[in-house]
């Protein structure tokens, strides 16, 4: 299901009423010009799997959060955050978990520059 | 050790009668000798284990230096000596260096106050019992100590481990003390072997037997009480950053302790050097040791380590309880034999 | 009492690979685990878009060293899935065959580490390692390999399996099935293991939920989720077993559940060999340097591991993945380490590692 992006709070929000309420996994898909986030929520009773796609361009990357609804949210966000750049909006981030870099050029975005040396952070 | 048998029987008469100088000579030779003697029996147990743990586990054990691989762990030893000592920028040094050789001299000072015979003993002194476990006691002080000077985190938990064990652990161990010294009527080490001439105190007091070879297990950091150095959660604990000659005679250090707490064992509780006189009290008095040691090593190749809490709860509110019912237990009878 | 905080890792005997926890102590209770990850990272999914389909198999191999035929199952079925290639019938029950050997090995290791976390002086991880080794020499008999087997081929397997696989393969499960009591009366007869594992790192149903934890983690406690029986793929659903889950979802049930799935496996294989047709073959196509064009452009594929669920999501390009995103079952299991931690001891915390059962190549990817 695609959705706008300032929708998916309250769509995860109805989804989880309907009784999915494990998240399966985020993640994000780049098409150069723009770029998927896409969530897979599960309804274990029904035994369904449901994804929601949020698209957006490629020069205004964010999403909200879902942490509130699912903790399982949190390292799928922040792998979000780091391998395609897409700044989370509603949570601090204080730490990077599976890379070190200095928010440029992030790995899995189809404009990645192979060989280019990373600024570690910390 | 038939030469210094007589000057060593007698040395408080031989300093009485102003010979001072043979009783000094005389102890230092037995104390050589005793220091000898644990080495060897060390050394044995630490590949004793190695095989028996091995067998446990479907392996064979060391089998490529020296017969049977009896000398692997000569070989460890000879690699860990010649390493360089790591001096700890942040700890206190000195109590490293001090603490792992007064470990390694107190289990022979003990012994040499340990009768192998009626008359092999440095010297037959009447309060030996206490002794004896006053320097026991001397152990997880000394690793507290390590622990905490190493200046390391680990060594931190590992130190607190040990005081909150050494605190649990002597209690019952002292109370099934004074009962023995209760039924014997003395702190002498002679006289306590003497009383089990009719019958072991491991069948007199079960119960105390089983306490105090739990206090002895937790005493002297063998599993399942070897939280002090436990490698899946603390690395090694105190031993951490102890750099590579002291860490050999750490290792050196638990075996020596292991048979020394054996040997303690079989002197309070299976009659120590007493057994059919086809062979000498010394013989029967280390066979006693090895058998206990062999069980402390079988417990070691089986067991899960304990929790903190639980060693505590156990040492509490089970050894200690169970060693005062023993204490009552013990004189019910000696009142109802009386 | 003031908080101390101690770090455990990367280089720590119990730490199963590398993994680094910053851990807050209250004297000897965890207030906050925090898990830094990413020593193991290679950037698979990355490497992946480079490479024709049929390369990358030994990379998902690596992703967990402990299992590596389920990695690799996974990927060539979204592979198979995006390229529309039928897996023969034959193959079908071969690779059954072939994961739940995998399945076994892969639990009785985890068992044994457990057991080694718990301050075990190796005997139940040799005796693990042991048996395993028995499981890991079928497996290369069907491979060639004893542990990376590179096996999958799109449509089938490499090779047929060895014309007295079975026997061997009925004998060893044989062995396993009288072999596995012995673990249990071992491990759960000692007061000490029960101790520390009955009700210490519980995880409640709602928590097992919220937190997203799969396979045994999640069906110790209580959620009977299983894609096998949920979501069956190649034969599983005319295979017979069952799904167990265990209500308490302390360490406790996490072993139990691991010890009840060795005893499930060895039923599927048994029932996949009575059922497995004679006739046809096995074989996979070659791997060629052309594959056939992806007739799905974006597939979602769905594996029950070891460990927990993989979901291999992939986009597919002409030769090459577009993109392949990998639901790793331990890293989403770590996640949830410092909400199950809270509150234990530290000598808890070993157990509870044990118990989730990472392997930190899979977590970091």
């Amino acid at each position: 299901m695609k959705i706008d992006r300032d929708q998916l709070t309250a769509q995860v929000e109805r989804m989880i009423k309907n009784g999915y309420d494990y998240l399966v996994k985020i993640t994000a898909v780049d098409y150069n010009d723009h770029v998927e986030a896409i969530y897979t929520l599960r309804n274990m009773d029904a035994n369904k799997d449901d994804t929601l796609e949020v698209e957006m361009s490629s020069a205004d990357l964010w999403v909200p959060s879902v942490m509130k609804y699912f903790k399982a949210a949190d390292w799928y966000e922040r792998e979000l955050y780091e391998m395609f750049g897409i700044a989370i909006k509603g949570r601090a981030v204080d730490r990077l978990l599976l890379e070190k870099w200095d928010g440029e050029n992030p790995p899995l975005r189809k404009d990645f520059v192979w060989g280019v040396q990373y600024k570690t952070k910390d | 050790m038939q030469i210094n048998a007589n000057s060593i029987a007698n040395v408080n008469s031989l300093v009485g009668s102003g010979n001072l100088l043979y009783g000094i000579v005389g102890i230092v030779v037995y104390a050589i000798i005793v220091a000898l003697m644990l080495s060897v029996f060390g050394y044995s147990f630490g590949w004793i284990e190695r095989k028996i743990i091995a067998r446990a586990q479907y392996r064979h054990g060391p089998t490529y230096v020296g017969k049977y691989g009896f000398l692997q762990n000569m070989a460890d030893l000879v690699k860990l000596l010649s390493k360089r000592e790591i001096a700890l920028s942040k700890g206190d040094n000195f109590m490293v260096r001090v603490s792992v050789p007064l470990m390694l001299s107190l289990s022979v000072f003990i012994i040499l106050l340990l009768p192998f015979s009626p008359w092999l003993q440095a010297t037959n002194i009447g309060f030996g019992l206490l002794l004896i476990f006053v320097a026991i006691a001397f152990f997880p002080m000394l690793v507290f100590l390590t622990g905490f000077s190493t200046g390391n985190k680990f060594g931190d938990i590992s130190a607190q481990r040990s005081v909150l064990m050494l605190l649990s652990y002597e209690l019952p161990m002292i109370v099934v003390v004074i009962t023995i010294a209760l039924v014997t009527g003395s702190y002498n080490l002679q006289g306590i072997i003497a009383a089990q001439s009719s019958h072991w105190f491991v069948i007199l007091m079960p119960i105390g037997f089983i306490v105090m070879f739990i206090a002895m297990l937790a005493e002297f950091e063998r599993p399942p009480f070897d939280l002090r150095e436990a490698d899946s959660e603390l690395i090694a604990g105190w031993l951490t950053d102890i750099s590579a000659p002291y860490y050999a005679l750490v290792l050196f250090l638990d075996y020596t302790r292991m048979f020394m707490g054996s040997l303690i064992i079989a002197i309070l509780f299976l009659g120590g050097w007493m057994g059919p006189s086809f062979l000498p009290g010394i013989v029967w008095m280390i066979a006693k040791a090895v058998v206990v040691a062999l069980f402390v090593i079988v417990v070691r190749a089986t067991t899960f380590r304990m929790r903190i809490d639980r060693v505590l709860h156990l040492g509490w509110l089970v050894l200690i309880p169970l060693s005062l019912i023993n204490l009552l237990i013990t004189y019910i009878v000696l009142l109802w034999i009386a | 009492m003031a908080i101390t905080r101690i770090n455990i890792g990367p280089v720590h005997p119990s730490t199963h690979g590398v993994l680094r926890l910053v851990v807050d102590l209250d004297g000897d209770t965890i207030e906050r685990v925090e898990p830094h990850v990413g020593f193991l990272h290679r950037g698979v999914e990355k490497l992946v878009e480079t490479r024709m389909y049929m390369q990358s198999p030994p990379y998902m191999e690596k992703l967990d060293y402990i299992a590596p035929l389920s990695y690799d199952e996974a990927y060539v079925s979204a592979v198979e899935k995006a390229l529309g290639v039928e897996v023969k019938e034959r193959a079908q029950y071969a690779r059954v065959i072939l994961l739940e050997l995998q399945r076994i090995a892969s639990h009785l290791l985890a068992v044994g580490t457990m057991c080694n976390d718990l301050g075990q002086m190796f005997t139940v991880f040799m005796w693990a390692f042991k048996d395993r080794d028995m499981v890991l020499k079928l497996l290369e008999e069907a491979a060639g390999n004893r542990m990376f087997y590179v096996n999958m081929r799109l449509g089938g397997l490499l090779r047929e399996l060895p014309p007295d696989f079975e026997m061997q393969t009925l004998d060893v499960i044989d062995y396993m099935e009288r072999r596995i009591p012995e673990y249990e009366r071992y491990i759960e007869g000692n007061p000490v293991f029960m101790e520390r594992m009955k009700g210490v790192g519980v995880l409640s149903q709602k928590d097992a939920r919220n937190l997203g934890v799969t396979g045994p983690v999640l069906r110790a406690s209580g959620i009977e989720y299983d894609v096998r029986k949920n979501n069956p793929y190649y034969v599983y659903d005319k295979l017979h077993f069952s799904v167990k889950s265990l209500e308490k979802g302390d360490n406790f049930s996490r072993y139990r559940i691991r010890m009840m799935e060795m005893r499930e496996s060895i039923r599927l294989i048994r029932d996949a060999f009575d059922k497995m047709p004679a006739a046809g073959d096995m074989l996979g196509m070659p791997v060629k340097l052309r594959s056939p064009a992806p007739v799905n452009k974006e597939v979602r594929v769905s594996r029950e591991l070891p460990r927990g669920e993989a979901l291999m999501h992939m986009v597919a390009d002409q030769q090459k993945p577009y993109r392949l995103s990998i639901r790793s079952p331990s890293f989403i299991n770590l996640a949830a380490l410092p909400d199950i931690a809270k509150g234990y001891r530290l000598a808890d915390l070993f157990s509870i590692l044990g118990s989730l059962d990472l392997v930190m190549g899979c977590v970091d990817r």
